[in-house]
């Protein structure tokens, strides 16, 4: 018996963790094969001797100790949970109040979008029909020069070379 | 008027239900029965006391957080023993994923040496006392790697299934069955390495 497969159908059988027909057929090979029933009784004389015999251990510290040491980590747990319930309700009721101001303000965006008009816009602010911006540089200057009644701008470079 | 409990008299399960109400005498009566059982379990996967007693302790304040979800299907210290385990689990994988793989960890599928191993029949209950057999069993789970002794230790001292270990490693029910038997096969061999020293 070499098959480490069947080496672990050995071991299952012995932990009862087999369905009936694969339990017959190690049964079967246990009671020809020399090799796995020993194999199987090295498992089996292990897994009492493990499973009977734990060592019960002592906790290395008295009573009053170790529950000093619960009692202040549950204490300062309920203490973070009571900061953090705080600061989310604050957070809540704040969005109580802002969430009705965001709506009115969404509102008024998109009231101000639907009368909004690119002509008076335009007219508005201080870009007439031909609107230049000066843009001083050491070395190059630039002017752009913006047309709303033909929609388009341009813009000037010049590099100060005669 | 709800009468006082005398604490160290009264079962489990009435503290338990005392407890869920918020009565911490109750809870701290618990932790007196059983905390040794709690810090045994922690001890005999970590195998280092001082975080045996640090996740105990965890264990303990998860429970008192979590009391209300105790229904009672299995026992009290079952239930908390469950959970001592999960944390031990979790601080295992931390320690692992930290840990730069040792040749013995590289072997560890393959069984090692454990594999090439005549089988034995390992019987030192004939020579020695009760106590003194458990703990040289003792030593000899902690001379296994972390995956061998813990799968051996939930198997054998918790009693689970395959599949059950498998879904609280994190692993095949294969690799279980794999980790078990080279576990068992490695005990074998230090007890039986422990008999011949007896005879000597």
């Amino acid at each position: 018996m070499t098959n480490h497969e069947t080496e672990l159908e050995v071991q299952a059988c012995l932990d009862r963790e087999l369905s009936g027909g694969a339990m017959r057929t190690v049964e079967d090979l246990l009671s020809r094969d020399v090799e796995a029933r020993a194999l199987f009784e090295e498992l089996r004389t292990t897994k009492s001797l493990v499973a009977e015999n734990e060592l019960e251990q002592k906790l290395p510290e008295s009573r009053e100790f170790f529950w000093s040491g619960i009692e202040r980590r549950i204490k300062a747990d309920e203490g973070l949970r009571r900061t953090a319930e705080v600061s989310e309700g604050r957070a809540t009721s704040w969005l109580r109040f802002l969430a009705p101001a965001g709506a009115l303000g969404a509102l008024a965006i998109f009231v101000g979008m639907a009368l909004w008009t690119p002509e008076k816009f335009s007219t508005a602010v201080a870009w007439d029909d031909s609107h230049e911006i000066e843009t001083p540089l050491e070395e190059t200057s630039s002017f752009s020069f913006r047309s709303e009644a033909a929609a388009m701008t341009v813009v000037w470079v010049d590099s100060h070379r005669e | 008027m709800s009468r006082k409990l005398d604490y160290p008299s009264v079962e489990d399960g009435r503290l338990v239900k005392a407890a869920q109400r918020g009565d911490m005498q109750a809870f701290e009566e618990l932790v007196a029965r059983h905390r040794d059982k709690i810090y045994g379990r922690a001890f005999s996967m970590m195998r280092n006391e001082e975080e045996a007693v640090d996740l105990s302790q965890e264990a303990w304040v998860k429970a008192w957080q979590r009391l209300k979800q105790f229904q009672g299907e299995a026992s009290f210290v079952t239930w908390m023993t469950r959970i001592v385990i999960n944390l031990c689990l979790d601080q295992l994988r931390k320690q692992k994923r930290l840990r730069a793989e040792s040749i013995e960890q590289l072997d560890e599928d393959s069984g090692g040496v454990e594999r090439q191993m005549p089988v034995t029949t390992p019987n030192p209950t004939e020579r020695l006392e009760r106590g003194e057999l458990r703990r040289r069993i003792d030593d000899a789970l902690a001379r296994l790697s972390y995956e061998h002794r813990t799968v051996l230790v939930l198997h054998e001292f918790e009693d689970l299934e395959y599949k059950e270990i498998a879904k609280k490693m994190e692993c095949s029910i294969g690799t279980v069955m794999s980790r078990l038997f080279y576990a068992r096969r490695k005990m074998a061999v230090l007890l039986a390495g422990l008999k011949r020293e007896q005879i000597r």
